[in-house]
């Protein structure tokens, strides 16, 4: 009989034990992997957002502009540079940016807005703006109207619950509504009929209009066609204002952003604030986004562009965000360490009574020639057989619900809903597919089984035999 | 043939701050095929002494050469093998290994002893024919009576052909007709295959099949007396 054999036979020597043992593992891997998988999934949506609605991976700045934000920190854009930029092989484009602060009305409200001049192709092809226009929109005449038509009951009773919500494709908003995209040709001519939102890009040579995002357009209840009053300090403090029609409404994913950007053509832009030829920043689009070839770029770029700029990397851009994400992480571990906490204390009660109930048997196979090594060998192989047990049956049973909450997260509604806006987050959970993280919780319970093992092997090869056969 | 010889052996113990002689320098040798039993009253020294021959506890004093091996010379690690190789034990309480049939319990230490499989199942087959349980290969320990239990225990000290047995109260927990099959058992293979027997044990009736009788008192050997009993 081999040792595995023999380890797997004493494992169901006490059945009920082992199977709680291995369902205490299963538990805490399971909820680890469920938990890891929302907070990272959620960080990884938030970072992408930030990043791919307005960061960028990397930005040209003048070197003082990442600590005094401000038109006065802005450079001049001298076209050779660019061209030595773009000529970098990691470079795909670098787009100029005029961005600064201003004051918007429209009708009787008014709101404190970030104005970002740019160039609306360059930024499409850079950060996919024009696929973040809103192509459908649940105003309540919409709504009223869908309700009219023949609906799942369930579609139904999810439109009160959308009311005003945008969407920019279709997918996303037939998941919404809790249709599968089989259900497509059936209801979509529907949607386009009563939800269709007109609406249009910018284009360079416009000169006084502007796209907002959804939150500000609701918030100033400004439509297409509608005439926003701008005001604000331009360059070198002259007074800045203009009107400025809008010309089309954003979906931007981060409600902090949402509620507050105002897109011009980076021309109308610099006219506004007294600033031609100028830019705050440039977005630089790369081909290789993984941090280790990002940062290679970014040195080599630095070295291109001279003392008074500077590029600097998604990291340095979003520190406040990335620090406010830390500290969430933070608490995630702790509340993992608790997790494991209780299992270790399982798993250790496991193996201590496990080696008081065969202390006996124990100095019973030692007299009878088995060598301690060997039955720490043993009763090794069970521990982890229990372990692994626990740790793939929780890895196996998260998968499918780790995948399903990647394709359909979880989107909060109402009171939920409007807590997260108010953090500036949007309130959607979505779960990371499996990545290192899974490997990373499989290691800590094979870690915490590695001690229970360490402990057993010590006490049975201290096992004195004498007395293990008086027990 | 001297298998076992004990020259002027003493235990001591320290457990508390009182000395105890458990054994008093004793001097014994065993025979093959001695069929020997080692009688005296609770706290005699019996089980110490076995304790002593089979390796599993240390002299204070004195010296034991078991079939050649002077045991103070042997390493922990090196002990376990002797008693592998040249020890068969029988215990009080059976001791057999819960999770494993009656065929599997007696395959065990030819298994640690890396016998071939075909040979292994042969000797098992044999030897639980021996003790009168061939129609129970697959019976786990617990459903077997303690008789039928002892009976494995002792099929799997002789299955890898021990230089000895050592049986420390073989029959105490049974019944007086199971007791009487044991030490037939017992003494047919004593017989057939020159087996050794040492028993430590209080049992008249191993004692009245014993050829040899040891008493102990105190640690000391008493009297030591060969019967004419003829098995």
């Amino acid at each position: 009989m081999k040792d595995y054999q023999l380890a797997w036979k004493n494992l169901w020597r006490n059945r009920k034990r082992t199977l709680i043992t291995a369902a205490s593992v299963f538990f805490a891997v399971f909820l680890a992997l469920i938990m890891r998988s929302f907070q990272l999934g959620t960080y990884q949506k938030l970072y992408s957002d930030v990043i791919e609605s307005y960061s960028g991976y990397l930005q040209l700045q003048s070197s003082e502009f990442l600590d005094e934000p401000g038109l006065d920190n802005g450079f001049v854009v001298d076209e050779s540079m660019i061209a030595r930029l773009e000529a970098d092989p990691e470079v795909t484009a670098v787009i100029p940016r005029l961005e600064s602060f201003a004051l918007t009305a429209s009708g009787s409200r008014t709101q404190g807005v970030m104005v970002i001049g740019m160039d609306p192709e360059k930024e499409h092809d850079g950060l996919n703006m024009r696929n973040r226009m809103v192509k459908y929109k649940l105003t309540p005449g919409a709504v009223a109207s869908l309700k009219t038509e023949v609906l799942p009951e369930r579609s139904a009773r999810l439109l009160d619950l959308l009311i005003n919500e945008s969407y920019t494709n279709e997918e996303k908003m037939l998941l919404d509504l809790g249709l599968s995209p089989g259900d497509s040709s059936a209801f979509m001519p529907l949607l386009r009929k009563h939800a269709s939102f007109e609406n249009s890009y910018l284009s360079s040579s416009d000169t006084a209009s502007a796209i907002i995002g959804s939150g500000l357009s609701e918030y100033l209840q400004a439509g297409v066609g509608d005439t926003l009053v701008l005001m604000g300090q331009g360059f070198h403090g002259t007074s800045a204002a203009g009107l400025f029609v809008v010309k089309g409404i954003v979906s931007l994913p981060t409600p902090d952003i949402d509620n507050v950007f105002v897109y011009l053509p980076i021309e109308a832009a610099r006219w506004f604030y007294a600033a031609p030829g100028m830019a705050t920043s440039a977005i630089i689009n790369i081909r290789n986004r993984e941090d280790k070839v990002l940062f290679k770029t970014q040195e080599r770029l630095n070295e291109a562009v001279g003392e008074e700029l500077k590029v600097r990397n998604w990291r340095e851009l979003n520190a406040l965000l990335l620090n406010q994400m830390e500290a969430d992480n933070k608490s995630g571990a702790i509340m993992l360490g608790i997790l494991y906490l209780v299992i270790a204390f399982g798993v250790f009660g496991t193996v201590l009574m496990m080696l008081a109930e065969r202390r006996r048997e124990f100095g019973m196979l030692v007299s009878i020639g088995m060598q301690k090594h060997r039955l720490a060998k043993v009763v090794s192989l069970e521990m982890l057989m229990i372990g692994l047990l626990g740790v793939l049956a929780g890895v196996a049973a998260s998968l499918p619900l780790v995948f399903y909450g990647n394709d359909r997260p979880l989107r909060f509604r109402g009171e939920m809903a409007k807590m997260y806006e108010d953090y500036g987050f949007e309130a959607v959970m979505p779960m990371l597919q499996p990545d290192s993280y899974y490997l990373w919780q499989v290691v800590i319970v094979l870690l915490i089984i590695a001690v229970a093992v360490a402990f057993s092997v010590r006490k049975i090869l201290k096992l004195n035999i004498i007395n293990a056969l008086r027990a | 043939m001297k298998v076992v010889e004990i020259n002027d052996v003493c235990k001591t113990y320290h457990d508390t701050e009182v000395e105890v002689k458990a054994v008093d320098g004793v001097t014994l040798s065993f025979e093959k095929g001695d069929f020997a039993v080692i009688v005296g009253p609770s706290g005699s020294g019996k089980t110490t002494l076995l304790n002593l021959i089979g390796g599993l506890d240390h002299p204070t004093a004195g010296e034991i050469i078991v079939a050649g091996h002077r045991l103070s010379e042997l390493k922990p690690s090196q002990l376990i093998d002797f008693r592998m190789e040249h020890v068969g034990f029988v215990f009080q309480s059976y001791n057999l290994i819960p999770v494993l049939t009656a065929a599997e319990n007696v395959e065990f230490i030819m298994n640690l002893q890396r016998w071939p499989k075909e040979k292994r199942k042969a000797r098992t087959d044999e030897m639980l024919q021996s003790v009168g349980l061939s129609d129970r290969h697959k019976s786990r320990p617990s459903q077997l009576s303690g008789g039928q239990q002892q009976r494995v225990a002792v099929a799997r000290a002789l299955a890898p052909r021990p230089e000895f047995i050592l049986a420390d109260e073989p029959t105490a927990n049974l019944d007086t007709k199971s007791a009487e099959t044991l030490l037939d058992i017992m003494e047919k293979l004593n017989r057939e295959e020159q087996m050794t027997f040492i028993f430590s044990t209080h049992d008249v009736r191993v004692m009245k099949r014993a050829r040899r009788v040891i008493t102990l008192e105190d640690g000391k050997v008493v009297s030591d007396i060969r019967t004419n009993h003829n098995s």
